[in-house]
């Protein structure tokens, strides 16, 4: 049904439309063409280079490292969060006193600023008053320099992230439980099931939809997570927690090769696309309602 | 369903085990910011035996952080702002007219959540550069819609979907105009999936790290997430004041949760989050 006023609403919708491709489209496509350049800073004068960028990048054994610690990180952390999530969103669902005070603290971590996680955690380990930098040392394990070594300090960088993020398995795993129908549960039991049998067979095959999202989602982000890591080790120690988004970050803001860090962001962005394309062809999502 | 007393006590105890590993952080950040200066650098022990804000004055009085909260508080309520109208127009648009390349329109703000943060960063960083505007506050309200836009039209395009169009046509049918029911019946009908961008937005904008770190680079111009982490390494470290700071980053958003959450679960449950 026209209407006199609709010219203002397609004015606003096509002048919005456009601004909001200007605004997401727009950088997009000037980073393709960015890593197609080489600068030597964001007011020198770029030069095309074609896929000289891409060449250099790719036969950088740092790329594959980078490549290398990203998955590492991204699969640990995603594992480790499923499961907890999993495992508290089960305990949640039960009944006991004060469950919606249990329910609010349990996601808590969620709502907090990166910035605001990984100071917590720094002063947690603080080398010398640090709270569990001192329970270690009584403990007789001597100082744990955690951001120091390698594979303490890729641990760490795990654990905070875990801590941070597992409240969004948990939110979206005990919604999903509470839409399992009961009765389910009931026929399970009269055929004689415990309660492994019955997680296995009936609550887990109900919140496959549920997961597929979850681990979507969480694959996605965890693949991209930039501030966290930055905060806590700035990729080092020797590069052990260094992964694609601070090697695109290092590159274009500290090493000033503008035209690399673009070719790495580009890269990396490609190479989730294709991971995701196989994930959706393997777990169809499954279309609610 | 009865439980034994041992499954009672077992469940009781993992929710115990739930609370402490989350909430046991934020304790101990409340609790250091709260202690005086001379106990923090004692052997820690888990009650405070003194309570002083002598943090708090210090961070207040001798830091940028005050010019840094208005600067968060500014850009963050820019970003809603704007987040907001366009969102909300652009959703109803594609819901309500037959607009060409309707899903692609759609599709491709699902695609925006996949972008690295660098790959929008540093040409984003690049264009501010040449208009002559970066390390300034508009900057950042920009890059910050890059993130909310996307995420608001996906959300609104969701509820807008959902609500009968016949509603609309009753109201235009008495004599309303599109414009008029679009006021007085789609925005408050809608008005919960509004209030859920609008947290959202605040959220992303209040909370991000990875575009401030980039566009700012003098202290006045500073939003809260760097400028606190920008504490940590330049002068003796002081933990009192950066826990103090902390806390304050917090708290707004402990407020939010507390008095908005239903929408904030409502949100996520429809993917409003990017981290």
């Amino acid at each position: 049904m026209p209407s006199r006023y609709d010219w203002v609403i397609w004015t606003v919708f096509w002048s919005g439309l456009a601004l909001t491709a200007l605004f997401v489209g727009g950088p997009v496509l000037d980073a393709l063409w960015l890593s197609l350049h080489q600068a030597s800073s964001f007011i020198a004068e770029p030069r095309f280079v074609g896929l000289a960028n891409y060449g250099r990048v790719v036969v950088d054994p740092e790329f594959w490292r980078a490549m290398g610690n990203g998955l590492f990180y991204a699969l640990t952390s995603i594992g480790l969060q499923v499961v907890l999530g999993i495992a508290f969103a089960l305990v949640l669902n039960q009944t006991f006193p004060a469950q919606r005070l249990v329910r609010g603290l349990a996601t808590l971590p969620y709502l907090l600023p990166t910035v605001v996680v990984a100071l917590t955690f720094q002063w947690l380990s603080d080398g010398s008053v640090g709270l569990v930098t001192v329970l270690m040392r009584d403990l007789g394990f001597g100082t744990i320099p955690w951001f120091e070594q390698p594979w303490t300090a890729r641990m760490s960088v795990v654990l905070a992230s875990v801590w941070l993020w597992t409240p969004f398995v948990t939110i979206c795993v005990l919604a999903g439980l509470q839409t399992i129908p009961p009765a389910l549960y009931e026929a399970a039991r009269v055929d004689g099931a415990g309660p492994v049998a019955l997680f296995w067979h009936v609550t887990l095959p109900q919140l496959k939809p549920v997961l597929t999202v979850v681990v979507l989602l969480r694959g996605i982000w965890m693949f991209n997570k930039f501030d966290i890591i930055w905060l806590l080790t700035k990729g080092g120690p020797l590069g052990a927690t260094e992964h694609l988004p601070i090697m695109a970050y290092k590159r274009a803001f500290s090493l000033f090769d503008v035209g690399g860090g673009a070719a790495v962001a580009t890269l990396s962005f490609l190479m989730l696309s294709i991971v995701v394309t196989i994930y959706l062809r393997l777990f169809p999502l499954e279309e609610k309602r | 369903m009865r439980r034994s007393a041992s499954a009672r006590i077992g469940i009781g105890f993992a929710a115990f085990a739930i609370s402490a590993w989350s909430f046991f952080p934020i304790y101990w950040m409340i609790v250091s910011s709260l202690r005086s200066q001379q106990e923090l650098f004692t052997r820690p022990t888990l009650l405070p035996s003194s309570f002083s804000l002598e943090s708090y004055q210090q961070l207040l009085e001798v830091t940028d952080y005050p010019q840094q909260f208005r600067n968060s508080i500014v850009v963050a309520l820019a970003v809603v702002a704007i987040t907001l109208v366009a969102s909300i127009i652009i959703a109803y648009a594609v819901t309500r007219f037959r607009v060409p390349f309707k899903l692609m329109i759609v599709g491709s703000m699902l695609y925006a959540y996949m972008f690295p943060p660098m790959l929008l960063a540093i040409p984003l960083y690049g264009i501010f550069v040449s208009l002559g505007i970066a390390d300034s506050l508009l900057a950042l309200v920009i890059a910050h819609c890059t993130l909310t836009l996307p995420l608001g039209v996906w959300l609104l395009w969701g509820f807008f979907k959902s609500m009968p169009f016949e509603l609309e046509e009753a109201a235009m049918v008495d004599g309303c105009t599109r414009l008029g029911s679009f006021v007085r019946v789609v925005l408050p009908l809608s008005l919960p999936g509004i209030v859920t961008v609008a947290i959202f937005a605040f959220l992303l904008s209040w909370t991000d790290y990875t575009y401030a770190l980039v566009m700012i680079s003098s202290d006045t111009q500073k939003t809260l997430p760097v400028g606190l982490a920008s504490m940590v390494g330049s002068f003796e470290l002081r933990w009192g004041e950066v826990m103090a700071g902390a806390t304050l980053i917090a708290l707004p958003l402990f407020l939010i949760f507390t008095l908005l959450s239903r929408y904030f679960i409502q949100g996520l449950a429809a993917g409003a989050t990017k981290g």
